[in-house]
């Protein structure tokens, strides 16, 4: 039972940062921009926020920072992708290999194998307890006890829908992914919702790396990210851009996330085996997604795309 | 007479969007190395002079230059077609890893038979690891890019765990195979590192050459990089296409692999393709060439110019040998974008000025 209750509480807070990359990749989506950029941006996110810990001590400074570098790494994209038209795809690659780049060649400098903030840390560790939440048997557990930011990313899933269904901001960036011309016609200044899309989706994937470097692991290393950034992408086309269906993706592959972690620790060397269950239950949910998709919209032998 | 200039203008354009990416990448690269408290251009000298001026260094050069031109050959082919084939680098490590395996247990056989042995079970492997992306793709237009990139996590952590337990070489200190037999490596060519793997690519890159301008799939990928809606309306069957372009695309992966397996590791190691990888390298090779294998030729003799060289660099001065990996992504940055292209310096402006007037 407390095994189960264990996994339960570890998927929802490795569903966090997939769920940040998620919404974040989600709003580039919406305006007909497929960011493939999102695990470079999580894992600068990361290296930026470790390294103003370790040197300020301050985790306010350290979120500060992360946002800056999301709206850089957000404006960086947006100019080669939008105003430069270029291959966004590509672009998006490069940002995570200048991700990954960066961050050895930083450590490499430094002459350190990772960005240790543990001491930096553990005051501001304090996971939050919810209270009267915490005190309810087994749901306590399992709720109770999450970094801030994966209570965010949770009530994120909300404030997007809000964002994109209720909001003029939201209708503008669905208008411009669905018709861009149409949208152009409207008067609506496509290439400023496509910047703002795709910058607050740094923003989020920022946190993302945050989360992961700071309040998980408490040290960054360039491969922090193991494909999360991916894993969101996954989950945004298996949810077709629906927050809550993609919501509900991400946590279901933040579930065998926290199932190959936890089952690690019973079953010994072969664990290691275990730490394909994520990417495999990935593939095998596009490939069923797809084949239902498929087989509603099949006519004249066309694949639609 | 025109026709003449027009080529010729247009060969120089080709060649300055290529190397304005690389120049600006260079240039943000000497910050890094000014951080790195070093002189960027004696740096940078000594990134090329150790592997391009003298023979020896030519002939390593052109031995590390030999997977990359079939890595980026295989990307080339697959995104020719508009197929994101990312799972090269997964198709390299996995054909690597089964040769390690079968130069090991088969070391009885003589390297007349074994080595062309194993450099065909290379391409089987490479290919059978690109057959589930390719029908998924084919079959349900699963999103192959997703897939083959997910794949590749999957595949090395597969790997990692075979290499540590069940193949673990229990004499070596570190995770490793056992070392192939003798038999199963490919002999240098006199005391130069250049093996006759080389000649091996060279002469899939001529096959590869005319694949690409003279056969009717090489027509076909043009076709579907270009419209594969309209390759399909014109009666292409895309869907076996696709197929058949995803395998080929893993046959060059896993020739590759072998190759570097049997000519340069010898054992596989959980950094066997280095970082970022093969599978990677060949992308940059293959944007730096424009999809074209001569072009592909140059790029990949350049990036293991570079690629020797940083070894030198991290020896003689303080600079990381990372400073490859931080140019390799800003060229490839640089590249996404077309810094010169007639087409569009010519309609921009009427573009231009049609979208400011509907934004105002």
């Amino acid at each position: 039972m407390d095994l189960i209750l264990e996994i339960l509480h570890d998927s929802l807070s490795l569903t966090g940062p997939i769920l940040l990359c998620t919404l974040g990749g989600l709003f580039a989506y919406k305006s007909g921009v497929i960011n493939i950029g999102l695990e470079g941006m999580m894992l600068f996110g990361g290296f930026i926020a470790t390294l103003t810990i370790s040197f300020t001590s301050s985790w306010v400074l350290g979120i500060i920072t992360t946002i800056i570098m999301g709206i850089l790494l957000g404006i960086l994209f947006s100019f080669f992708g939008v105003t430069k038209k270029a291959n966004f795809i590509i672009t998006g690659f490069a940002i995570n290999l200048l991700a990954v780049a960066v961050g050895k060649y930083a450590l490499a400098i430094l002459g350190t194998n990772d960005i240790n903030v543990i001491s930096n840390v553990v005051r501001e560790r304090s996971d939050v307890t919810l209270w009267l939440i915490k005190d309810i048997p087994y749901l306590g557990d399992i709720l109770s006890g999450h970094s801030l930011l994966t209570y965010l990313s949770f009530i994120l899933i909300f404030v997007t829908s809000i964002i994109l269904f209720k909001t003029k901001f939201g209708t503008y960036v669905r208008v411009v992914g669905e018709n861009e011309e149409a949208a152009r016609s409207l008067g609506i200044k496509v290439d400023k919702v496509k910047y703002l899309a795709i910058i607050l989706g740094g923003i989020l994937c920022g946190f993302a790396g945050y989360n992961v470097a700071v309040n998980q692991l408490a040290s960054y290393t360039p491969d922090i990210t193991a494909g999360t950034g991916f894993i969101a992408i996954a989950a945004i086309y298996c949810g077709q851009g629906d927050p809550k269906t993609s919501g509900l993706y991400a946590l279901v592959f933040g579930l065998s996330r926290a199932l190959a972690v936890n089952l690690a620790l019973i079953i010994g060397s072969i664990a290691g085996l275990l730490d394909i269950i994520p990417y495999i239950m990935i593939v095998v949910v596009l490939s069923v997604v797809a084949i239902i998709r498929e087989r509603k919209t099949l006519y004249r032998g066309f694949i639609h795309e | 007479m025109s026709k003449w200039n027009n080529n010729l203008s247009s060969n120089l354009r080709k060649s300055a969007s290529t190397i304005t990416p690389i120049l600006i990448a260079f240039l943000i690269g000497a910050i890094a190395i000014i951080l790195a408290k070093e002189n960027p251009l004696s740096t940078y000298f000594i990134l090329i002079s150790k592997s391009l001026f003298n023979i020896k260094g030519v002939l390593k050069t052109l031995h590390y230059a030999a997977p990359l031109i079939l890595s980026g050959l295989a990307i080339a082919v697959s995104f020719k077609a508009g197929l994101f084939n990312m799972g090269i680098e997964g198709q390299i490590i996995s054909s690597g890893f089964v040769v390690a395996i079968l130069g090991y247990e088969l070391a009885f056989l003589p390297a007349g038979v074994l080595i062309p042995l194993l450099l065909l079970i290379g391409i089987v492997v490479g290919v059978l690891v690109a057959l589930l992306p390719a029908f998924l793709k084919a079959k349900y237009n699963v999103n192959e890019m997703v897939v083959t990139l997910l794949l590749n996590y999957a595949i090395f952590a597969i790997l990692e765990f075979l290499t540590s337990t069940v193949f673990r070489d229990p004499s070596s200190g570190y995770v490793s195979t056992s070392m192939i037999g003798s038999s199963a490596i490919i002999s240098r060519i006199g005391d130069s590192k250049l093996t006759l793997f080389f000649f091996i690519t060279i002469a899939v890159f001529i096959v590869m050459y005319f694949v690409f301008h003279r056969s009717k799939l090489g027509f076909e990928i043009t076709a579907m990089g270009k419209n594969r809606s309209f390759a399909e309306a014109t009666g292409m069957e895309t869907q076996k296409k696709t197929m058949y372009i995803m395998l080929l695309s893993g046959a060059l992966a896993g020739l590759a692999g072998a190759g570097w397996m049997m000519g340069e590791k010898f054992a596989y190691t959980l950094s066997f393709s280095g970082t970022p990888g093969l599978g990677w390298d060949g992308m940059l090779i293959a944007l730096l060439g424009g999809h074209s294998p001569i072009g592909i030729l140059i790029a990949a003799i350049f990036y293991a110019v570079l690629k020797t060289g940083s070894a030198s660099v991290a020896i003689y001065t303080n600079v990381p040998a990372e400073i490859i990996l931080l140019l390799q992504a800003l060229i490839i940055l640089f590249l996404s974008i077309k810094f010169f292209n007639k087409k569009r310096v010519k309609k921009e402006p009427k573009k231009e000025a049609a979208t400011n007037g509907s934004d105002s």
